[in-house]
């Protein structure tokens, strides 16, 4: 279905999804499920049921509308029968606190279209529209639909992609794309696999084709514990963007580990492996950023984002 | 935890200066008030009506009434002094005050004289015009018991208070009070024997005496400095104080010439501002300084004066300036008082052909509010609009990024003056308003845009509660809940007077509801003119300030006081208080009752008057289901933009009998935390004693969708665009403009790249906001920690709705609200 797209969420005025100011869409589904991801909630392609525990007030009203019986009621809140909900909803509409919460929505391109070019004033010359995820590319279609017709309203486009889809996609949107934010996690293939449910070997030829194709690129690298922060793993992608890539990238943002999505996790009953990781200290990010920039002519190319500690 | 901004580059003089200020009451003397009285054993001195907007006070309106003269020192009247019309007796008492009582002190290394200007005189009333005067204000249904019946009754406040306006000062640098004179002997002389001998004639007379105070009082500061250069051993600091003899000798009764001569004519007149209304005059406040002080700034550096030096006269100004605090400075903890004074200037923004016009002292009085920051007065607004310099933008965003926020305003040209264009039609004004002079709008108070040296603002005059016409719909007219009386304790057995909207029960739609609500707010707009003028009336005829009167254009022309509505622009503001409470009160009506059928009106008026208790579940739809203002949501927006076009069309209706005309603005002051344990319960889910929304701010927490959204709400409210706008194509309702304070994530201004995007965000503030912003950038744990030990955190400023405050000041109750909106938002 290509006139319609399932979305998650609408962020406005974002500052750290490309330049200026943004507004980002993340479209809900992705083609990998990293064990670290921080939203969760994206990996899904259909809509899924959140409950806030803090939120909550006890009023049952979700369990006194849920056909299927699949919500009960105890001591310590309510316990969601996942595999009896058909998936109507009534259960967060009828919520008052909006403990129960639906994520996923299926939108036109006109009608996400009117919500991005709200903040328009604010997008100035660097500014305008990120679409991303979950994987926004699973949805290529729409996606190419929407960007075109951002592009003709003059409107700054990035996609933010982790890379594992066809390329056919990539070239549907490559024209109305002013700007790639493309996530390199893992250089090792077999790690790359067990960590993200898929190997990196698309992700990286996708990669060098649309550097030959001439996109912008913004690559970013999550940096988790244990997971991609080794010296080795960051130097193996500097090593392959400054050879595959030529260096032809804009910036190279590491990105610190994120803990907030912990209450994600308990939302939607899973158990999280980084529950009790700790934030990686500021000192191992600057000894990761001069590692990655060892290699590039451009050192200001590389730079890290995020919550650390300091020591 | 985020560091604190500290001044900078302050040589050992100003560092000097500024430690002593924060000395306060262990200073060797101060600025707190002096009284002065005829000596008469009923002698009326204390200026209530410049208290009646501030609700904190009203229960002491008799002991101050009564301290006032008690400590007062006695005046030498003349033996005709009786035989003197009011205006002269008027000026001849605080003349002799000042001048003669008061003794002339100038601190070591200060560049700027005068100071211990605070002083409360005597009204300088006759027997009669006592007993007269007092019944109306004191006696049974005097003008001071029904104003407090009418804020306890939760409606709001008003009087007609001193301050907020911008005399005419450019003229005195240029013609000094020399010329001045001149030319009221002129006027004077034009007028008929009949005209002389009458109310005319009294008043220009008490003006010209008004004139010859500055320049007395001047020449007893030459002679002091004089004395201490005598006497001073430091050739440098010798040479400063005989100059310092001749500038006071020369301004303010002839023209400056150069910067430090303008700066000494434009503090001793303007401090003898807030002497003559009796109070150290809240906004009182300078216009557009970096404008009309450009030439003689100018003029200093031809003469080969030093930069440098410029900035340290400028910053003696900005202590001079923070004396005003004196007056409080034994009682500065209450909330919001300490932050009461407002005197503002205007830096850059557009003028003629659209051309932006910062200059160099434009960037010179930023470089000083940085380095002096965070002081609290004067408190600068600067002007911003499409074709604003970059140069400027990076300097505002780089402040910003050092201070805690924003340590000045931002005002928005495009909005602002569609606003004054739109209040020059609706109130026949264009004389005086027009596309040729808008431009030279500033302003006053807090945010409150108006004309420059010819304007009687009277802003924030009036504060009207709008949610109480929501409450009135919801009743019958009759209100929801029993209501005290704050000075004795005992219910209002009086009904009220509100029209009788029928009983909401019986309304079939939301549009019955709505056209009640109209009706009721008819009504206490109504109201609060009526309270309003008859306070007027009575400062018109028993309360002049002539000296004043001298530097406002309009008032020697016309031979009336400025109290009688003698400036040639005259003007009351309503404050519409509640707002966003207002409107998401009724998008909750309608949601709740309406649309979703969630309750009855029966189920909502019972779960008013019972605060909620027992309606936890209905609560909890109202405040998280229903929608909100501040959203960018556009049904929502388009009855806050109904709601905000009926109400200030309302206010345009009216007129004082002095002839000022009404008009809506939108600032709360601090009535939106009092007025919140007066008023029962709100539809939008809001408890009795839980806060009401904050001037044109969205309800806290309620701007789900981040400062964008948030921000086109506001410009959406304010009229949005229209094809033919009031200026260009902005439509703007609020001709004083709209307090909109926005707290950022630190993460805008955390690099270089980001500080770029802050400028984005204001570009596009320029493009679709309303007319003034405070940029707060705080985080909560600092603010915690601030609470917990307020004695390390002494300078911590904070801005709400663009009067600012030291965190450590302004009560627990601010502070948790600051600490919780902050712990809101998203990282």
């Amino acid at each position: 279905m290509s006139d319609t797209a399932l979305v998650l969420d609408i962020q406005r005025m974002s500052t750290e999804d490309g330049p200026g100011l943004r507004t980002t869409v993340f479209l809900k589904g992705c083609t990998l499920a990293c064990k670290w991801c921080h939203n969760p909630e994206s990996i899904a392609c259909f809509p899924e049921l959140q409950w806030h525990k803090e939120r909550c007030i006890g009023c049952r009203k979700c369990m006194n509308g849920c056909h299927n019986g699949a919500i009960s009621f105890h001591s310590s809140g309510i316990t969601i029968d996942r595999s009896r909900c058909s998936g109507c909803f009534v259960c967060a509409e009828n919520c008052p606190t909006e403990a129960l919460a639906v994520k996923g929505k299926r939108r036109t391109v006109d009608e996400l279209f009117k919500m991005l070019i709200k903040d328009c004033a604010y997008f100035g010359n660097e500014g305008g529209v990120t679409l991303s995820g979950g994987e926004p590319l699973i949805q290529a279609d729409f996606a190419s639909g929407l960007l075109r017709k951002l592009r003709d309203a003059g409107i700054d486009t990035a996609v933010d992609t982790a890379g594992n889809v066809p390329y056919a996609a990539f070239e549907k949107v490559l024209p109305f794309t002013d700007r790639f934010l493309y996530d390199i996690k893992l250089m090792d293939p077999a790690r790359h696999k067990a960590l993200t449910g898929a190997d990196n070997k698309r992700i990286l030829e996708n990669l060098i084709n649309l550097a030959h194709d001439g996109a912008k690129l913004w690559i970013r690298t999550p940096v988790i514990p244990g997971a991609t922060d080794s010296e080795e793993n960051i130097s193996a992608i500097a090593d392959f963007i400054h050879t595959c890539l030529e260096e032809r990238i804009e910036r190279w943002e590491l990105c610190a580990f994120n803990n907030l999505c912990k209450s994600k996790y308990a939302a939607m009953g899973l158990d999280w492996a980084y529950n009790n990781a700790p934030l990686m200290h500021a000192n191992t990010m600057r000894m990761l950023v001069s590692a990655a920039a060892e290699k590039f002519h451009s050192k200001a190319l590389v730079s890290y984002t995020g919550a650390v500690q300091n020591q | 935890m985020g560091k604190l901004k500290e001044p900078y580059n302050l040589s050992p003089r100003i560092q000097w200066l500024r430690d002593y200020y924060f000395k306060g009451t262990q200073r060797n003397w101060n600025n707190e008030s002096k009284c002065f009285t005829t000596g008469a054993s009923d002698d009326v001195i204390y200026d209530e009506f410049s208290f009646y907007i501030v609700p904190e006070v009203h229960t002491f309106f008799n002991t101050f009434a009564k301290s006032f003269v008690i400590g007062a020192k006695k005046l030498t009247l003349p033996e005709d002094f009786y035989k003197r019309s009011l205006p002269e007796r008027k000026a001849f008492c605080i003349s002799q005050a000042i001048t003669e009582h008061m003794p002339q002190e100038v601190l070591p290394g200060d560049l700027l004289c005068g100071a211990r200007f605070n002083i409360s005189v005597t009204r300088a009333l006759n027997k009669r015009e006592t007993k007269a005067f007092v019944k109306a204000v004191r006696g049974k249904g005097g003008t001071r018991e029904r104003l407090i019946e009418f804020k306890d009754r939760g409606y709001g406040n008003c009087g007609p208070t001193s301050g907020h306006l911008i005399p005419d000062y450019p003229t005195i640098l240029k013609e000094g009070f020399s010329g001045r004179r001149k030319y009221f002997q002129a006027l004077y002389e034009k007028l008929t024997e009949d005209e002389k001998r009458g109310a005319k004639g009294n008043n220009l007379r008490a003006m010209m005496l008004s004139t010859e105070m500055p320049v007395a009082l001047s020449k007893k500061y030459s002679e002091e400095c004089r004395r201490l250069a005598d006497k001073e051993t430091d050739p440098a600091r010798k040479k400063e104080l005989t100059r310092m003899a001749e500038i006071t000798a020369r301004v303010p009764n002839e023209p400056a010439r150069d910067f430090w001569e303008a700066m000494q004519s434009l503090w001793m007149t303007h401090m003898l501002v807030m002497t003559d209304e009796n109070y150290p005059g809240p906004g009182v406040s300078f216009g557009r300084l970096d404008q009309y002080l450009y030439p003689y700034y100018k003029k200093s550096i031809e003469n080969g004066e030093d930069r440098e030096f410029l900035k340290e006269i400028v910053k003696c100004f900005f202590i001079h300036a923070n004396t005003a605090y004196d007056a409080m400075i034994r009682t500065g903890t209450n909330q919001g008082i300490t932050a009461g004074y407002g005197q503002l200037f205007n830096l850059s923004g557009l003028g003629k052909d659209g051309m932006d016009q910062t200059n160099e002292l434009t960037y010179m009085l930023l470089d000083v509010i940085d380095e002096m920051s965070p002081i609290l007065e004067p408190k600068p607004n600067v002007r911003l609009h499409k074709n604003s310099p970059e140069k400027l933008l990076d300097k505002v965003v780089e402040m910003i990024s050092v201070s805690q926020g924003a340590p000045f305003l931002l005002n928005f040209d495009e909005r602002s003056m569609a606003g004054m264009l739109r209040e020059a039609k609706k109130a026949g004004v264009e004389k005086f308003i027009h596309p040729g002079n808008v431009f030279e709008y500033a302003s006053v108070g807090c945010l409150e845009n108006t004309m420059c040296g010819n304007d009687r603002s009277a802003t924030v005059d009036c504060n009207l509660n709008l949610l109480k016409a929501v409450e009135l719909a919801l009743s019958d007219g009759q209100e929801l809940i029993p209501y005290t009386d704050s000075v004795w304790g005992k219910p209002y057995t009086a009904k009220s007077a509100a029209p009788r909207t029928g009983d909401p029960r019986s309304f079939r739609n939301f549009e019955e509801f709505y056209a009640a609500f109209l009706t009721q707010v008819r009504y206490i707009v109504k109201e609060i003119v009526r309270l309003y003028n008859d306070a007027d009336n009575l400062r018109a005829k028993y309360c002049p300030t002539p000296y004043l009167s001298s530097l406002v254009k309009g008032c020697a022309e016309s031979g009336k006081d400025i109290t009688q509505g003698g400036a040639e622009l005259n003007f009351v503001t309503i404050e519409g208080v509640t707002f966003a409470t207002t409107v998401d009160s009724l998008l909750a009506v309608k949601y709740l009752v309406y649309d979703k059928k969630l309750c009855t009106m029966d189920e909502l008026i019972d779960a008013l008057i019972k605060n909620w208790e027992g309606y936890e579940v209905l609560r909890a739809s109202a405040l998280n289901k229903a929608p909100k203002y501040g959203r960018d949501d556009d049904e929502a927006d388009e009855l806050g933009r109904k709601v905000m076009e009926f109400w200030s069309e309302e206010c345009w209706k009216y007129k004082t009998d002095t002839g000022k005309r009404f008009r809506g603005g939108m600032l709360s002051w601090n009535y939106w935390i009092g007025s919140g344990y007066i008023l029962p319960a709100s539809p939008d889910g809001r408890k009795k004693g839980q806060f009401l929304s904050n001037a044109i701010c969205p309800v806290n927490g309620a701007d789900i969708n981040g400062p964008t959204s948030n921000s086109n709400s506001v410009g959406k409210v304010l009229g949005g665009f229209a094809e033919k706008g009031d200026y260009m194509h902005y439509v703007n309702y609020l001709p004083n403009g709209a307090s909109h304070t926005i707290t950022l994530n630190p993460s805008v201004i955390r690099d270089a790249a980001h500080k770029e995007k802050l400028k984005a965000f204001l570009r596009g503030y320029i493009a679709n906001g309303g007319t003034a912003l405070q940029i707060n950038i705080l985080d909560a744990d600092m603010l915690r920690d601030a609470q917990k030990h307020p004695e390390n955190y002494k300078n911590l400023l904070v801005r709400v709705t663009g009067y600012n405050a030291y965190f450590a000041s302004i009560g627990k109750e601010l502070q948790d609200e600051i600490i919780a909106r902050e712990s809101h938002k998203s990282v």
